[in-house]
């Protein structure tokens, strides 16, 4: 892989906020403990997780062009 | 109701929860659960800071067990008895962390293919497969990079095209510029990783608090 490509796909990363994916990950993993169904039911939880799976899609994406 | 932050040896003395309010210890005979509101309603910000009362927790402490967001209970009661039915889980976990944090690494790449060995049947490969998956033996030299730095590792493999697994590390506290510089000197064929850190230990707590 080329510098290049490595740095865009790292650039990607840090663009779209990876501290907040692993905050994401770390603080929601093995399981959303939740005080109910309510907050199971909120639509950001999973644009969260898809956020997460696509961008970690769109690096690798890159590195194998 | 309230909210649960974490399990740890000692109360975090003016620690501020993730809605500024202050963190209360309830001792639980031999640990603390610090506890503080109920948690609010999923958001990133929601996230975001109790990722932040739990990092401020964790530096006033020398063991802390994060709790997930939205570990809550119905009361200081129901918490201490349902802490209390898991407390050897819960000792040996805070003895593990104990002066130590966390380092995360995600591994990108495909896995290498399994080659059967002579005379391997179906069955030698899906063994060798199974190895494989727990131990993702491609992250060899990074382990023998890391061996002096690393007290505890979790691999978590993932389903995720081109993410292989999430490596969770252990180091002791003050250590993370020492692994980091570890981290770097290896290069493995094929895959790339990414780090961050320091985190408190996350994926070194057992679950401690029923919904």
């Amino acid at each position: 892989m080329s510098d290049a490509r490595k740095d865009a796909a790292e650039e990607i990363l840090e663009r779209a906020d990876a501290s907040l994916l692993e905050i994401v990950d770390h603080v929601l993993q093995k399981g959303v403990m939740v005080t109910g169904e309510v907050m199971l039911g909120v639509a950001g939880i999973d644009l969260i997780y898809l956020r997460l799976s696509v961008l970690l899609c769109e690096a690798d994406r890159i590195e194998r062009r | 109701m309230i909210g649960l932050y974490a399990i740890a040896s000692s109360a975090a003395v003016e620690a501020v929860g993730a809605q500024g309010e202050p963190v209360r210890a309830v001792d639980c005979r031999g640990f603390f659960a610090l506890v503080g509101l109920p948690p609010p309603l999923l958001s990133v910000e929601a996230l975001r800071a109790h990722e932040a009362a739990v990092r401020q927790i964790a530096e006033k402490v020398e063991a802390c067990l994060p709790a997930r967001f939205g570990a809550s209970a119905l009361s200081d009661q129901a918490l201490t008895d349902a802490l209390d039915r898991r407390r050897a889980e819960l000792t040996e976990a805070l003895a593990t962390v104990r002066g130590r944090e966390q380092m995360t690494l995600r591994v990108h790449g495909q896995t290498a293919p399994v080659l059967g060995s002579p005379g391997g049947g179906p069955g030698t490969r899906y063994l060798e497969e199974r190895r494989r998956a727990r131990k993702l033996p491609e992250l060899d030299p990074l382990r023998a990079a890391l061996s002096a730095l690393v007290r505890a590792e979790r691999i978590e493999r993932h389903a995720e095209p081109g993410l292989l697994a999430s490596v969770y590390h252990l180091i002791d506290r003050g250590a993370s510029e020492s692994y980091l510089r570890a981290v770097q000197t290896v290069q493995l064929a094929d895959l790339r990783v990414s780090h961050s850190g320091p985190w408190p230990a996350w994926s070194f707590a057992p679950e401690v608090a029923e919904p």
